[in-house]
């Protein structure tokens, strides 16, 4: 991997990855669980937990990268439009920066919908396992 | 090298990446320092520390360059040398 790769990913949240989230972790914030309450808020529907957006990062890092022997060492997110139940969402990242001396490899993502729109975007650091 | 000024603006610079990165605005380095002084200083604060500094000097350096440095002291130089073959 080197600078200037990109990458991208296709997620979609379904029903199983919104119910699992919230069954494995309990956050049943009105927001994310009470459409009334969601739309009283200005929002379409209830509004998917930012963090669903962390999996699919941890799921890219892990899976879709070309190398596997890897680990994260630190991430940043910031959140620019909500996430619906549902929504496609594309993932694209890009090689900023590679430190070959300690074997560390930083990304930058944008998480878009299907008209481009920024959804979140962000900054990952990773370590590559030798 | 020890005391000249360019080096002195190094490892003063490396200072403050010390205390950023290991959040402990106590640490004082100075050229005999080693990771045996510094508690904060593990295997993985120690490639935060080299990422940080190759950010903020706008270096790099090889794998076997980190490993052959025996003390900060020793790194600032490697820096001081980096620096030098870009001008």
């Amino acid at each position: 991997m080197i600078k200037g790769d990109k990458f991208d990913s296709f997620f979609k949240i379904t029903d199983k990855v919104y119910y699992g989230f919230i069954d494995l972790f309990e956050d049943k914030n009105p927001l994310h669980v009470n459409d009334f309450f969601a739309q009283s808020k200005g929002f379409k529907s209830v509004v998917m937990h930012g963090n669903i957006l962390g999996g699919f990062l941890s799921y890219f890092v892990g899976e879709c990268l070309p190398q596997k022997n890897i680990i994260i060492h630190s991430q940043q997110i910031k959140y620019h439009n909500p996430v619906y139940l549902n929504q496609q969402i594309i993932l694209k990242a890009e090689i900023v920066e590679v430190f070959e001396s300690v074997n560390v490899i930083e990304l930058k993502f944008n998480f878009e919908d299907e008209h481009s729109n920024t959804l979140a975007k962000g900054k990952i650091q990773i370590g590559i396992i030798l | 090298m020890k005391n000249n000024e360019e080096f002195n603006y190094v490892i003063k610079k490396v200072n403050a990446i010390f205390n950023d990165v290991l959040e402990n605005d106590d640490i004082k380095i100075n050229y005999e320092t080693t990771v045996k002084d510094i508690d904060e200083w593990d295997s993985l604060s120690h490639i935060a520390l080299v990422v940080s500094i190759e950010k903020s000097f706008q270096i790099r350096f090889t794998a076997k360059e980190i490993q052959d440095f025996k003390n900060v002291g020793e790194m600032c130089e490697g820096i001081l040398l980096k620096l030098g073959n870009k001008k």
